[in-house]
């Protein structure tokens, strides 16, 4: 069965959907976070409450302001 | 002859290569640093021993998990990420930008890392009209593919299909 034809404003909506989707996604991919990942590439998240995730991320803080006042000099 | 890359080389190599890459640091097997993108010796030390003390936390959050240990890192925080990928060899650990794609940052770590190891080297994609080496033929392109093209004739092939 063929697809039934969109109309403009339908078109329009449609692609301010996917915009808003795609926003929504890089934000959530910025979102502060541990993930690693096993040799086959798969990801997992260090949840908030387990331990080592809170000090992870306060070694990576530090190494971006480490940085950060680098490239100020 | 392409140059083999050297442990002192491999860091400023990722920042080369990454246009995220903000600063890397390599670590020899016992965490010891091996080579920095920064030519400040005090700020590459420090950076490495953060850099060794994260995969440290990072093991010891999944310490109970029934998986392999992580190969590779990724931790955002609001001024930018921090992606680390090691082999038994090495670890090489890098500061990005808050824009980085972490599929592109976890990919470049490895590659550089192979490239470390005595794999082929990263080629940078060259436009056509900068010429390639050698005359512009099939046989040179097919040589470029990374993988194998499907269905060629081959013993392998020949033996998938039952022939």
């Amino acid at each position: 069965m063929r697809e039934k034809r969109k109309g403009p404003i339908s078109r329009a909506a449609g692609l301010a959907e996917n915009v808003a989707a795609t926003v929504r996604r890089m934000q959530r991919e910025r979102e502060p976070r541990v993930l690693v990942y096993d040799p086959s590439g798969y990801a997992r998240l260090v949840q908030l409450e387990a331990r080592g995730q809170a000090e992870a991320m306060e070694i990576a803080e530090e190494m971006v302001e480490l940085v950060s006042r680098a490239e100020a000099q | 002859m392409p140059e083999t890359l050297s442990p002192e080389r491999t860091a400023a190599r990722l920042c080369e290569l990454s246009a995220d890459a903000r600063a890397a640091v390599l670590l020899d097997a016992a965490g010891s640093l091996a080579g920095s993108s920064d030519s400040d010796r005090a700020r590459a030390r420090e950076l490495g021993d953060l850099a060794r003390r994260l995969f440290e936390e990072v093991d010891r959050a999944t310490r109970d998990w029934n998986v392999e240990p992580p190969e590779q890192v990724e931790v955002q925080v609001p001024g930018g990420a921090v992606f680390a990928s090691r082999t038994p060899r090495w670890t090489l650990a890098v500061v990005a930008r808050r824009a980085a794609l972490p599929s592109l940052m976890l990919w470049d770590l490895r590659a550089v890392l192979g490239e470390l190891e005595g794999g082929p080297p990263i080629r940078r994609a060259t436009a056509a009209e900068e010429g390639a080496p050698g005359p512009a033929t099939e046989e040179v392109a097919a040589g470029e593919l990374p993988v194998p093209e499907l269905g060629a004739d081959g013993p392998q092939g020949e033996a998938a299909a039952g022939r």
